[in-house]
């Protein structure tokens, strides 16, 4: 039952009303493919396929740094990708439209990257404040504008990904609603229209993991 | 699927449950081969499992048939469903109609895309197959080759022997040549030297028949008396009358 229109993100279930909902960030291990035999299956060939390409992308990246930095931001595009694309599908929890869980991929990240940055390489931190080719004049309106945006980052990255889950969401439990009130003619245009609009939740689902993955590489590469 | 998982694993596990009580009471550890007949080896299953409508497993439609007959499961979806839906224990709400239209998106992407992905990664897993077994293939001809190479390379130290047997024929043949050579020298060299005490002998012969000669005729002429020599000389004369032809 809806108690509003917000009470589909809710990660409470109606198991004693323990917080349960949270569980299904882990449905999408249940995708990844289970490797038993030493030919490739299907499922586990494309897989693999669309994990080395983006490997390949993020090691342009990170530039040619040691084997196996592209691990983690490859296992973080996959967790992404599996919460948001699996939260379309009916009656399944979106734990990535939370931003405790955003923030939580989010920040640590970027807490990481700054403390090792700072610390390990202070001076080349200090010259990333300051873009090549500014003008002298305005170099000091620049250092300040570069550590705001510096500092939002965290922000950004959560936001976004929570933002653009939410918003998906929200158009289709909405449409969805009045679902029950609708004549039949009615209903076909409201399937059609819920049609386009999962399309472009597909589509941004995939896109905003990856844009997260890809920008924390980015943030990544910065730093070394 | 999950049936078909029980069903392997209760295959599987009683292989080694069987395994694993010993086949001996004695402490001896053998190691047995593994008993191929009674326990295969799990085959890789290159077609995925069977399924109507999508994702329903064929092996219930099987463990119905003999209850039901053929209609039996569908029967009992459309029941199940029917109840439900009409009890309000499953309520057609805004998540309804989002599954609704991602059923039809989704029985449209499977038709639509579903042949073609299907086929490009077989053709993938072909290719990746293809080339474990060309390599096995080629490590086999490879080896097989040198098997040949092998044999070849013995023929051709057999070969080798003949060679030997001409070669030590050619030494012995060399060393004859040797041989005879020096006992032609040898045969010269003797010759020579008996040839040349041979030439010493008869030359002191004829001398010493010459130097006799001499001294027997020196003797002969140095013993003529007067006498015997005017004797001879008349007998010469009287000797020549008889021969002159009787001229007149």
């Amino acid at each position: 039952m809806m108690t509003n229109l917000f009470s589909v993100f809710d990660p409470t279930s109606s198991v004693l009303m323990l917080p349960l909902n949270w569980m299904s960030t882990f449905l999408g291990m249940m995708f990844l493919p289970m490797l038993y035999w030493a030919m490739p299956s299907r499922w586990s060939l494309l897989w693999t396929l669309i994990t080395s390409t983006l490997h390949k992308e993020f090691k342009t990246l990170l530039g040619s740094s040691h084997f196996g930095t592209t691990l983690m931001f490859v296992s973080l595009f996959s967790l992404i990708v599996f919460n948001n694309f699996l939260g379309l599908l009916p009656y399944v929890f979106t734990s990535t439209s939370h931003l405790a869980m955003t923030l939580a991929l989010a920040l640590p990240l970027w807490v990481a990257f700054m403390m090792f940055g700072w610390i390990n390489h202070t001076q080349h931190m200090f010259a990333h404040l300051v873009p090549q080719g500014t003008p002298g004049a305005l170099m000091p309106f620049m250092v300040l504008i570069e550590t705001i945006s510096n500092v939002i980052r965290p922000g950004t990255l959560a936001v976004r990904l929570a933002a653009n889950m939410i918003a998906g969401h929200l158009l289709l439990t909405l449409l969805g609603s009045t679902g029950p009130s609708l004549s039949a003619t009615l209903i076909s245009m409201l399937i059609i229209g819920q049609i386009l609009l999962l399309i472009l939740e597909a589509a941004v689902a995939v896109i905003q993991s990856y844009v997260f993955a890809v920008l924390s590489t980015l943030y990544a590469s910065e730093v070394t | 699927m999950l049936s078909r998982l029980a069903l392997r694993s209760v295959q599987e596990a009683r292989p080694f449950l069987v395994a694993v009580r010993p086949t001996s009471t004695t402490a001896v550890n053998k190691a047995t081969e593994r008993d191929e007949v009674n326990f295969p080896r799990r085959a890789r299953p290159v077609e995925p499992g069977k399924v109507r409508m999508g994702f329903l497993p064929e092996e219930w439609f099987q463990f119905f048939y003999s209850k039901t007959g053929v209609t039996g499961p569908y029967m009992f979806g459309v029941g199940l469903t029917t109840f439900l839906c009409s009890k309000e224990i499953y309520v057609m709400e805004h998540e309804f109609y989002t599954g609704l239209s991602i059923f039809v998106m989704a029985v449209y992407a499977i038709k639509k895309l579903g042949p073609g992905i299907a086929n490009y990664l077989d053709k993938e897993i072909e290719d990746i197959e293809g080339s474990w077994v060309k390599y096995r293939q080629e490590s086999v001809e490879g080896l097989k080759q040198a098997v040949e190479d092998e044999k070849k390379a013995q023929w051709e130290a057999e070969g080798q022997k003949i060679l030997f047997d001409a070669k030590r024929e050619n030494v012995a043949l060399q060393l004859e040549a040797a041989y005879r050579e020096r006992l032609a020298t040898v045969h010269s060299e003797v010759k020579k030297r008996l040839d040349y005490q041979l030439e010493t002998a008869n030359v002191k012969t004829r001398i010493e028949q010459k130097h006799m000669v001499n001294w027997i005729v020196n003797n002969v002429k140095a013993s003529i008396t007067p006498a015997q020599e005017a004797a001879a000389l008349k007998q010469c004369f009287a000797d020549l009358k008889g021969l002159a032809p009787q001229s007149a």
